[in-house]
């Protein structure tokens, strides 16, 4: 079996907007990469001596109608305001920058119904949506997509976006329209068995269920892509106490499990984003609560805080010890 | 060099040689290095006789015998002048004679006469292999000769006690050993692969506990209150009955899998028991790192010498380890058939086991290779 990971290079860096740049990858060996399916992401493991990091990409894909395959995966970036994955991607980024890329994932994706499809992207979630939007108007489907954003100017690929479909895009410029989108008139008007796609901050996706869920509309009708749910920006710094009393400190950026690989503790995971639960570790104690951010865990277990999923979970602040 | 506390320059090469240490440790596969320093099993003993017999094991083609005493000896299945496979030879007193040109080797390998050559030349010897019987078997050392501790082979008393009846069976398997420990130690698959043997519904749910000790990895279970599994209620007529279980699997070694499982009958009808012991012994043995040779027992302390338990457990093992057989053999063929580009395993929680034991697998596989 041939290894996850594969080595890849910069090809080229664009900047998009005052914070998003767009950044393609090609294979170290110059073996063209595949084509992905619209809505699939891509694992990014880089780093350097001031921090290592895992994260999750959208694979954007050709971003015009007749554009041929390309050989390159396109991910696009947004700057957060501390020192994170996507801060250390902006500082260090160039062409030939190496980083270790996994395979293309796709979990989101569009169903293979032909029903009609309403995409909502938020900010950055653009990057899972564009991808789907184009592949909706190439073969023909029923389509509408609203993308929300602070301001059109920190917007990307809203030109792509309606070059793509034209009228069939809503953009939805907060600044200038003063709030958020209602979803629930947005979903009232869409044709009978729809299904909705939602990729960007958690406030829309929930938004976006609740209204569904308003509307009678079966759950499985709102797909959704969670990125970053490993990390919130009010994280603090804490501290893991192995079973030897090793105390090993975890910085915002970094998940427990990154911090405990770095240090060489024995440690099991796959997806990295709290639904496989392997990584899932008992808790000797805790100082404060525990902010349970995996999809393995049950409520009951989850208040609890006898377990914790060390790829996207920590404690609020303080100490955590664990059975390791 | 770069001295460990000197500042790194952070660029580019600096951020990718840094990557490979953020793995937590890698598990073994199909394609991993066979370990070699170990007790594996080589035959049965009542194989192993005055007749030589050859079995490929780690890659090797070996010869067995035994001397005159008795003692069993494993040699390079290769005469070292033409390759003549010495199994097609004879044994004459303790010595094994090449059916080519005649080289007699001695148990220790060396060779004792030449008929062509007036003297023996000193480097005319074969490879030996450490050799050793215990109970009805015969294990072999294929590693570093100056490593084979007899006191590692693994202690399966069972086996040889006057109070377990056993029953037998074996295959060979066209799959890898990492494969079969890993379907050794994952109860999951038994209520789809196994569902007329070893799996029941309420099994599903019984809770787990694994933990490593050394280089062993062991799960156990409970399971109160419920039916028994056809494989075991049937044989001691108890399947009308809600018992309870406790069950432990081990990885004893890349040679062995053992699993202990005990049913607990709180109401035992008149003169039969109230525990029922079960112990269960694989032991395999890599041909290659595409295919094994395989030996079960069932063991059990209960109607040990009852010729119809024997058979009714004879069929039910031999049923369930087909169906792990023939599973195993299907994604062997997958793994190296299909091309698709980028295909790799998604893991979950219920597979820890698993990969506790194929970390503990990679991890000895790469310590032989320095």
């Amino acid at each position: 079996m041939p290894d996850k990971y594969k080595t890849a290079v910069v090809l080229e860096r664009r900047e998009l907007t005052d914070h998003i740049s767009e950044i393609t990858l090609g294979l170290a060996d110059d073996s063209p990469l595949p084509a992905s399916r619209a809505g699939a992401h891509v694992e990014l493991r880089f780093g350097g001596n001031d921090g290592r990091f895992l994260r999750h990409y959208s694979l954007i894909g050709p971003l015009g109608q007749a554009d041929d395959h390309e050989a390159f995966w396109r991910i696009a970036v947004q700057r957060e305001n501390r020192r994170r994955g996507s801060d250390y991607i902006h500082r260090h980024f160039s062409a030939g920058t190496n980083v270790l890329i996994s395979p293309a994932l796709s979990p989101f994706r569009l169903s293979s119904d032909d029903g009609p499809v309403l995409l909502i992207a938020g900010g950055i979630g653009i990057t899972a949506i564009l991808p789907m939007l184009r592949a909706c108007v190439m073969r023909r489907r029923d389509v509408h997509m609203l993308y929300v954003g602070r301001n059109r100017e920190a917007m990307a690929y809203v030109e792509e976006a309606e070059a793509l479909a034209g009228d069939a895009v809503t953009v939805h410029d907060a600044t200038a329209l003063g709030g958020r989108p209602n979803l629930d008139t947005l979903l009232a008007q869409q044709p009978t068995n729809t299904t909705a796609y939602v990729c960007g901050p958690p406030a829309l996706i929930d938004g976006t269920r609740q209204a569904a869920q308003r509307l009678g509309w079966a759950p499985e009708r709102v797909r959704h892509e969670i990125f970053n749910a490993a990390h919130k920006a009010e994280d603090h710094a804490v501290t893991v106490q192995t079973r030897s009393g090793t105390q090993i400190p975890v910085s915002p950026g970094h998940t427990l499990l990154e911090a405990l690989e770095a240090a060489g503790a024995e440690t099991f995971s796959d997806c990295r984003r709290g639904e496989c639960g392997l990584c899932i570790t008992s808790v000797s104690s805790v100082d404060t609560d525990i902010d349970h951010r995996d999809r393995f865990l049950t409520p009951d277990q989850k208040r609890s805080n006898r377990q914790i999923a060390l790829c996207c979970s920590r404690p609020r602040s303080g100490s955590i010890a664990l059975d390791i | 060099m770069t001295h460990a506390s000197q500042a790194i320059p952070l660029n580019d090469e600096a951020i990718f040689d840094a990557m490979p240490m953020e793995e937590g440790g890698q598990f073994a596969n199909h394609a991993t290095p066979l370990i070699r320093n170990c007790w594996y099993v080589c035959a049965r003993r009542d194989e192993v006789g005055r007749t030589p017999i050859s079995r490929r094991l780690l890659d090797t083609d070996v010869v067995m015998y035994r001397t005159q005493s008795g003692q069993p000896v494993a040699m390079h299945n290769r005469c070292p002048h033409r390759a003549f496979p010495l199994v097609k030879g004879r044994v004459e007193g303790d010595r094994l004679v090449c059916g080519y040109h005649g080289m007699e080797f001695e148990p220790d390998g060396l060779c004792a006469h030449l008929p062509a050559v007036s003297h023996v030349p000193a480097n005319a010897c074969v490879q030996t292999y450490p050799i050793a019987d215990r109970g009805p078997l015969t294990w072999i050392w294929m590693g570093d000769p100056n490593l084979a501790d007899e006191a590692l082979i693994p202690e399966l008393p069972w086996l040889a006690s006057s109070e377990w009846g056993t029953v037998t069976g074996d295959f060979h398997i066209k799959a890898d050993y990492v494969s079969m420990h890993e379907n050794l130690i994952d109860q999951t698959h038994f209520p789809f692969l196994h569902p007329g043997t070893v799996g029941t519904p309420e099994y599903a749910r019984a809770s787990m506990e694994a933990s490593t000790e050394g280089n062993q990895v062991a799960i156990t279970r409970r399971l109160d209150n419920a039916p028994p599994p056809g494989i075991y209620g049937k044989p001691a007529d108890i399947m009308h009955k809600n018992v309870d279980r406790t069950s432990e699997a081990r990885f004893a070694s890349p040679a062995v899998h053992t699993a202990h499982a005990k049913i607990f009958d709180t109401q035992p009808d008149p003169g039969k028991p109230s525990v029922y012991g079960y112990y269960i012994t694989h032991c395999f043995t890599p041909e290659s790192n595409h295919s094994i040779h395989y030996w079960w027992f069932n063991s059990r302390d209960y109607r040990i010498d009852d010729t119809d338990t024997d058979d009714f457990l004879r069929d039910a093992s031999t049923q369930a380890y087909y169906e792990d057989v023939e599973a195993l053999e299907w994604i062997m063929d997958v793994v190296l058939s299909d091309k698709e580009a980028q295909q790799f395993e998604l893991s979950f929680a219920p597979d820890k086991p698993g990969l506790m034991a194929r970390r503990i697998m990679h991890r000895l596989a790469m310590a032989e290779r320095g």
